[in-house]
């Protein structure tokens, strides 16, 4: 099945599974809106999840996190349970999960990003805010760490959740659609910046609803509409078949490259 | 000022910080009305309480009544939970039946409980300084300045130990619950403080008070800063201030002292409502008009860039073509003119090269919405500030 041709045709993996789903099942109010997920995430790949809305991926990241407790099923980072491998994952959510008049700034809301390796009562200090105004910078948002998060604009609030992200030094990464609402330059800027972090051996995990571009950004793909479809490298499994086995309708996308 | 009005002031003002910094999170978790519910569903917590103390200040009774505020959030979340009804019909559904257990409680025991509702709700601050503490046969102050006083020792304790996952879970509870701080714990410990403050302050000052000391001075605070802290400050400041002037205007008007108080929260509030630098109603209002002047003056400018017809560039001709009425034209004319962007010759008007090129900036960046390049206009006008 795909797990095998997963570990077989995979150039970039390491051959370690940074990211283990079994059996995985989540209800909201006892409705399953995830069904028995198998899924292995190699090290080192950067993978779009795809799939309509609605479909769970939002749901899949929040079980994966521990936010959301599932009714079935386990998850294991690096072949422990998430609560003992916290600091190896960083997250960002999707937009609009905040409350953007809370009376904070951009820098303040990328230093949230070391809190997790600081633990319970420790404050952040000098350090801390060394980490986060480097990623600002990293991001290009350094001219703007001073400003209320509600006075940026959307691409802006994003690349600061992404800053937020990049201070958890992860191993890692789990984005909720971080190109929505983005500007071209901004999307360039982001891919970028993921590209980085995969070539320093990270792993990225992204939502993504631009199917255009999903050959061009990332080199592995998990299809997912309420089950698993399809999860393996871009070229081998990107094809119209599965898009229409997710998407329901008659996909067409021709591939480049 | 004698020592009983000393004391009577001191007791509200430790009473105004105790309620401000656990308010201060319920109103940016946006669970003011929370606050209401569980001030009134202590009664019978209270009145059970009572029963087995025969102590209003006993830790126990203290326990036991913000045991009865904890029930009363948690039904809350049962009953919201059903997806039946939204949270505030939930609200109203739990602490009216709890609060009137706790009355009939009372009406049944009359004879053995020396509690009514009146006192409850409103308190009397005006007696505090009578029940004294006193430690082997010597008097130690009033025992509500003692109960408020260890409530806040402890508020603040916890504040500064926890300030960081308050302010994380608040802020974001996804993120705080993957790095590993639990927001239900945080949400239920916060909670539980505003229910032991609740109950602790009750008896000096009144369930009704006790909520408006909490909410107010956090939303007043709420409109002048864009700073966690800073807000705790403000909202610290303002329930201390109008305790004081609360109880200064109770003096004079011989009133009660928990009326004035909830008086003075709501002037304060109003004021700042109004007269907020930034969030303010009518900062609010100038900044529309504001903009739209400049708005005008930026199509103004545009349509002087367009056409080198003097007959479009006559003075005039901005009420009479472009449409606007005397007053707005001359307002635009006027705000040009102040900022060296036209020149008037025999009322033919023209750009300034400043004019021009704040017009091709200014059209650019509404395009591309870019920041960087407008920094330095965004002091001259509004329309530029996000
Ligand atoms: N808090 C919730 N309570 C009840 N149902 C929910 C909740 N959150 C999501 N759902 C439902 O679960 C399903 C999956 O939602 P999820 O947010 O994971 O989708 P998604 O794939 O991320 O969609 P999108 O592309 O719109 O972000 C949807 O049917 C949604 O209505
Ligand atoms: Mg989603």
């Amino acid at each position: 099945m795909e797990n095998k041709i997963v570990e077989k045709s995979s150039p970039l993996s390491s051959g370690n599974i940074a990211v283990q789903v079994d059996d995985l099942t989540v209800a909201y109010n006892y409705k399953p809106v995830l069904w028995d997920i198998d899924l292995e995430i190699p090290e080192g790949v950067l993978m779009a999840i795809v799939g309509p809305n609605g479909a769970g991926k939002s749901t899949l990241i929040k079980a994966i996190l521990g936010i959301l407790k599932p009714i079935a099923g386990s998850v294991s980072i690096y072949g422990k349970p998430y609560d003992e491998q916290r600091k190896l994952v960083a997250y960002v959510p999707q937009k609009g999960s905040v409350d953007w008049d809370f009376p904070t700034t951009a820098l303040d809301v990328v230093m949230m990003g070391t809190y997790g390796s600081l633990g319970w009562i420790k404050r952040p200090g000098q350090k801390e805010k060394k980490a986060a105004l480097e990623a600002l910078e990293k991001v290009g948002m350094l001219p703007f760490k001073g400003r209320q998060i509600s006075q940026l604009s959307g691409g802006q609030q994003q690349r600061i959740f992404l800053a937020r992200a990049l201070v958890q030094d992860a191993s890692i990464y789990f984005m909720d659609e971080p190109f929505q609402g983005v500007d071209a330059t901004t999307e360039v800027a982001i891919i970028n910046i993921l590209k980085d972090l995969r070539k320093a051996g990270k792993t990225v995990i992204v939502v993504h609803h631009d199917l255009q571009t999903v050959p061009e950004y990332f080199d592995w793909v998990t299809f997912l509409n309420v089950k698993k479809i399809a999860t393996g490298p871009v070229k081998d499994i990107f094809n119209d078949d599965n898009l229409t086995k997710t998407y329901g309708i008659n996909y067409k996308v021709s591939i480049q490259e | 000022m004698n020592s009983a009005q000393i004391e009577i002031q001191l007791i509200a003002s430790l009473v105004a910080i105790a309620c401000a910094i656990p308010g201060t999170f319920l109103v940016l978790r946006k669970m003011a009305m929370i606050s209401d519910a569980i001030s009134h569903s202590i009664l019978p917590g209270l009145v059970i309480g009572f029963f087995i103390t025969q102590d209003l200040n006993s830790p126990l009774l203290i326990l036991l009544a913000a045991l009865t505020g904890i029930i009363t959030v948690v039904l809350v979340e049962r009953i919201q939970k059903t997806g039946l009804v939204k949270e505030d019909t939930a609200i109203g559904l739990v602490f009216p039946a709890l609060f009137s257990i706790g009355v009939i409680l009372i009406a049944k025991n009359a004879n053995d409980i020396h509690l009514d509702v009146d006192a409850v709700l409103l308190g009397e601050l005006a007696f505090a300084p009578f029940d004294r503490l006193i430690i082997a046969g010597a008097d130690i102050g009033p025992k509500s300045l003692w109960v408020i006083g260890t409530i806040l020792a402890i508020t603040i304790g916890l504040l500064i130990a926890f300030f960081k996952e308050l302010k994380i879970s608040t802020f974001d509870a996804g993120l705080a619950a993957s790095l590993g701080f639990s927001p239900a714990l945080i949400h239920y410990g916060l909670m539980t403080m505003a229910s032991i403050t609740t109950v602790g302050a009750f008896d000096a000052v009144g369930a009704i008070l006790v909520v408006a000391l909490m909410i107010a001075p956090a939303a007043s605070a709420y409109l002048l800063t864009t700073d966690l802290k800073k807000m705790l400050g403000l909202a610290i400041a303002f329930g201390v201030f109008s305790a004081i002037s609360g109880y200064w205007l109770a003096h004079w008007l011989d009133a009660s002292i928990a009326g004035s108080i909830t008086t003075m929260l709501g002037i304060l509030f109003l004021i700042i409502y109004l007269f907020a630098p930034n969030k303010g109603l009518i900062a609010v209002m100038y900044r529309e008009k504001q903009q739209r002047t400049e708005v005008s003056l930026l199509t103004f400018l545009l349509h002087l860039k367009n056409h080198s017809e003097e007959r479009e560039r006559h003075v005039n001709h901005l009420q009479e073509h472009i449409n606007w009425q005397k007053v707005r034209a001359k307002t635009v004319l006027d705000l040009a003119l102040k900022n060296n962007m036209i020149l008037i010759n025999n009322k033919i008007v023209s750009l300034t090269q400043k004019g021009d090129e704040f017009t091709s900036k200014a059209i650019d960046y509404i395009i591309t919405n870019e920041d960087a390049q407008i920094e330095d206009m965004k002091d001259d006008f509004f329309l530029f500030r996000g």
